[in-house]
């Protein structure tokens, strides 16, 4: 009987402290831009920032030394390539190297004077390539032009080579193109468009990093009035549990979020015609931990913010970090251990590899147990963080009570 | 003539004993990030891709490829999988991120002239990983292809000598100017790194300018400066701007000392450039403050745009290929000059000339932050705090 009226007053209070704190939330215009304004529209910025998806027509010069029918042709087809325009064709290096200086062009192709010689000969002709690095998606792209490009000349010529020479007649009757194919598949991001593949895991980070300066940006504002009050938050419901203060502010958090879940985890690639394939079942309970999990992280932080202001001094920039933790530009494999658990603990590391594979890859919850065991994992560990923390401030007031 | 100047700077350094957060975001933020993305990104590349290859031929042929495949550095075969369904389980649980596929009758079909196709896929959720693993996948099935052709050719009776330039009579070298070794770290950590300095001075300069406003010492602030809103800002950036620039001496050292990053142009001038790039931020801040003088709002507008100018000063995407719409915005950023110069003298070493705009528009920051110091000063004066 005497349990039965506890879990009653618990949850009594849970509600109430949830109802506290959502007022305090509406109230606070500062805070709905963290909570409402910022979920919403980040993710598009993002996506328009990053819609061009691929980049195309990358202006090149190329210096042609050999002025021959075969350097020509060169130069013919590769502007036909989509990613590669023509832009100049320099008398020398030295012009070539000042049009590269002016970002006039990001790249450079050499057609040395033997080139058409070589070719008639049969011999092997080096054409160097000079690319600017300050993008690795600029070089990447000219690479892969530039494989392309190398194939199809070689096999051009190596075809016309074969059929003049007298392997013509050894090899007569056999098909004289390479003796294996190959074919290459794109998984995921099937058009390998930059948005494509890096909003599915920024909009998992705006998710817990929005939630995480709304609550800290909460709980620095309700030090400042313990402070004010000698040491009582007028705000706080008397006589709530430790545990129910935390679980009925951290329902709270996660109910504010519902929406803006199901916004950037079904909407957001919905209209931007991004990778979406897996179920709404799936994305979702497995989203649900992680917005539980940061919940949590947030009270836990609290204990270092002393005020407002502290909430964009300590997370802002942890933003950044997090981004290349979770592996988006560089992968977690190649990460060491030190660096991989620091990841291990942010429950949006988590998210972010989860969602991805769902949403991206269509893989089902089943599949992305790991990530998704870690995110209740976390949630447990920042549920006692938020817990100690809350018992910590208290007895801290209290001490600042007896003083005052 | 007493200004009040060294009085104000005074009050400014013994403010910082105030409050932990100061040290904190000033020096511990911006040296730990640098840090942080030497350390992460120090292989350079993320070499040895977790992959699978699918063997359905069994066969010496396709054994051979097995251990071709293991033995690029681009891949790691983790796994061996039976089927086509198998391997794409592996890549939805993460295990791997891509798989090579060989045809069963594989060696038999080869030897027949019957051309087998050798497929694979590149998991492209993850860029980096999604893209090595195709670039390996494709040079094996390219020299495959090769080697099977050059052994039928000899066997033919050609010269092995010639079948080389034969099979592959152009040859494109790519050199990559400044990053020849495609260092991830040389192209991602100045960058980033400059850019989270960058945005921690930005925020402590809204912090130290508008925590005046909110305690109600911004009147006192000025008196100390006998009202002149000029020296009462010197005097407080000014000695803030020595801590920056010290940080930034030392994240430089970091970047080009101990990691050897390659300046083919002048250090001086990239020196220059991150003193000019401090003051900006520092002016960007203030700016800020002074159209929104409170709190809230110049810390949100400042937060949002620094985390923002992240992605649209194109350190990933290029700018260029951005909405117009969008691109302009790069244009506001103190670090999109800081990059462009770090291009220019770290990587590219072209003659200073041809950055001589970035350091021009690096010098509008200061003015514009100028024009509006009488409307901070109306603030200051009349401190109304906004939580």
């Amino acid at each position: 009987m005497k349990l039965f009226k506890g879990i009653i007053k618990w949850l009594g209070d849970t509600g109430k402290v949830f109802r506290r704190e959502f007022n305090i939330s509406i109230r606070d215009a500062g805070l709905l831009l963290f909570f409402l304004a910022l979920p919403v529209a980040y993710p598009v910025v993002y996506t328009i920032i990053y819609n061009p998806e691929v980049v195309r027509k990358l202006p090149v010069a190329v210096v042609d030394e050999s002025h021959s029918a075969a350097s020509r042709d060169l130069a013919r087809k590769m502007s036909a390539c989509p990613s590669i325009q023509v832009y100049a064709y320099p008398a020398n290096m030295a012009d070539a190297k000042a049009l590269m200086a002016s970002t006039e062009v990001f790249g450079v192709l050499r057609i040395p004077s033997d080139y058409a010689r070589k070719i008639e000969r049969g011999e092997q002709a080096t054409l160097p390539f000079y690319a600017d690095m300050s993008l690795l998606l600029r070089y990447r792209a000219f690479v892969s032009a530039l494989t392309d490009l190398q194939m199809e000349l070689s096999s051009e010529l190596t075809a016309t080579k074969v059929m003049d020479s007298p392997l013509a007649t050894l090899a007569a009757g056999r098909e004289m193109g390479l003796p294996v194919k190959s074919e290459s598949h794109f998984l995921g991001d099937t058009e390998q468009g930059f948005a494509s593949f890096v909003i599915p895991g920024i909009v998992i980070l705006i998710l817990q990093q929005s939630m995480i300066l709304g609550i800290t940006l909460l709980g620095g504002t309700s030090r400042e009035r313990r402070r004010r009050n000698g040491g009582i938050d007028p705000e706080a419901i008397p006589g709530a549990s430790v545990s129910a203060t935390v679980w009925g502010k951290a329902l709270c958090y996660v109910v504010f979020y519902l929406p803006g879940t199901i916004y950037i985890t079904h909407w957001i690639p919905e209209m931007f015609n991004l990778p979406h394939y897996g179920s709404p079942v799936d994305y979702l309970l497995f989203i649900f931990p992680m917005l539980l999990g940061t919940a949590f992280l947030g009270l836990f932080l609290n204990v270092f913010m002393k005020e407002r202001e502290s909430a964009f001094i300590l997370i802002v920039f942890t933003s950044v970090i997090f981004l290349f933790l979770s592996g988006l530009t560089w992968p977690r494999y190649a990460m060491n251990d030190f660096w991989t658990w620091c990841g291990n603990l942010v429950p949006a590391i988590w998210g972010v590899e989860g969602f991805i594979r769902i949403n991206s890859n269509a893989a089902t919850l089943g599949e992305t147990q790991t990530p998704y065991i870690a995110l209740w994992i976390l949630s447990l560990v920042y549920m006692l963080g938020a817990y100690w923390t809350t018992a910590y401030l208290n007895v801290k007031s209290q001490k600042l009570k007896v003083k005052g | 003539m007493n200004l009040g100047l060294t009085a104000c700077m005074k009050r400014e350094v013994r403010r910082w004993g105030t409050r932990k957060m100061y040290f904190f975001g000033m020096v511990f933020v911006p040296v730990l990030t640098a840090i942080f993305f030497l350390s992460l990104l120090s292989p350079g590349l993320p070499l040895k891709v977790p992959t699978a290859v699918v063997d359905l031929d069994h066969s010496e042929m396709s054994r051979g490829i097995t251990r071709s495949l293991n033995a690029t550095e681009l891949l790691d075969i983790s796994q061996k999988e039976e089927s086509y369904d198998d391997a794409l389980a592996a890549v939805r649980r993460g295990d791997v991120f891509g798989f090579f596929v060989i045809p069963d009758n594989f060696e038999k079909d080869v030897l027949a002239g019957r051309t087998p196709t050798l497929e694979y896929y590149s998991n492209m959720t993850y860029f980096v990983p999604g893209t090595l693993s195709f670039k390996g996948f494709k040079t094996i099935a390219v020299t495959t292809a090769g080697g099977v052709m050059k052994t039928t050719l000899v066997s033919l009776g050609a010269d092995a000598s010639q079948v080389g330039a034969l099979m592959q009579p152009v040859v494109i070298q790519n050199h990559g100017i400044g990053n020849p070794w495609m260092s991830y770290s040389i192209y991602l950590s100045p960058s980033f790194a400059i850019n989270t300095f960058l945005l921690m001075v930005m925020l402590m300069t809204v912090f130290s300018i508008t925590i005046e406003i909110k305690e109600g010492t911004s009147p006192q602030w000025l008196a100390t400066a006998k009202n002149r809103i000029v020296v009462a800002v010197t005097g407080k950036l000014l000695p803030q701007t020595v801590v920056y620039v010290s940080v930034g001496l030392f994240i430089m050292w970091l970047l080009f000392g101990y990691s050897h990053f390659p300046v083919n142009g002048s250090l001086g001038w990239l020196i220059v450039a991150m003193v000019l790039t401090v003051i900006a931020g520092q002016a960007f801040g203030l700016f800020i403050c002074s159209v929104v003088p409170n709190p809230r709002l110049a810390f949100s507008l400042t937060a949002l745009f620094s985390i923002l100018s992240f992605s649209f000063t194109g350190f990933s995407f290029p700018v260029q290929s951005m909405y117009g719409a969008i691109a302009i915005f790069s244009y506001l950023a103190p670090i999109r000059y800081f990059f462009l110069i770090y291009i220019n003298e770290g990587l590219n070493g072209v003659p200073l000339y041809y950055s001589r705009y970035w350091f021009a528009a690096l010098l509008v920051f200061p003015l514009v932050a100028c024009t509006l110091l009488r409307r901070l000063k109306k603030a200051c004066l009349d401190p109304v705090y906004v939580p």
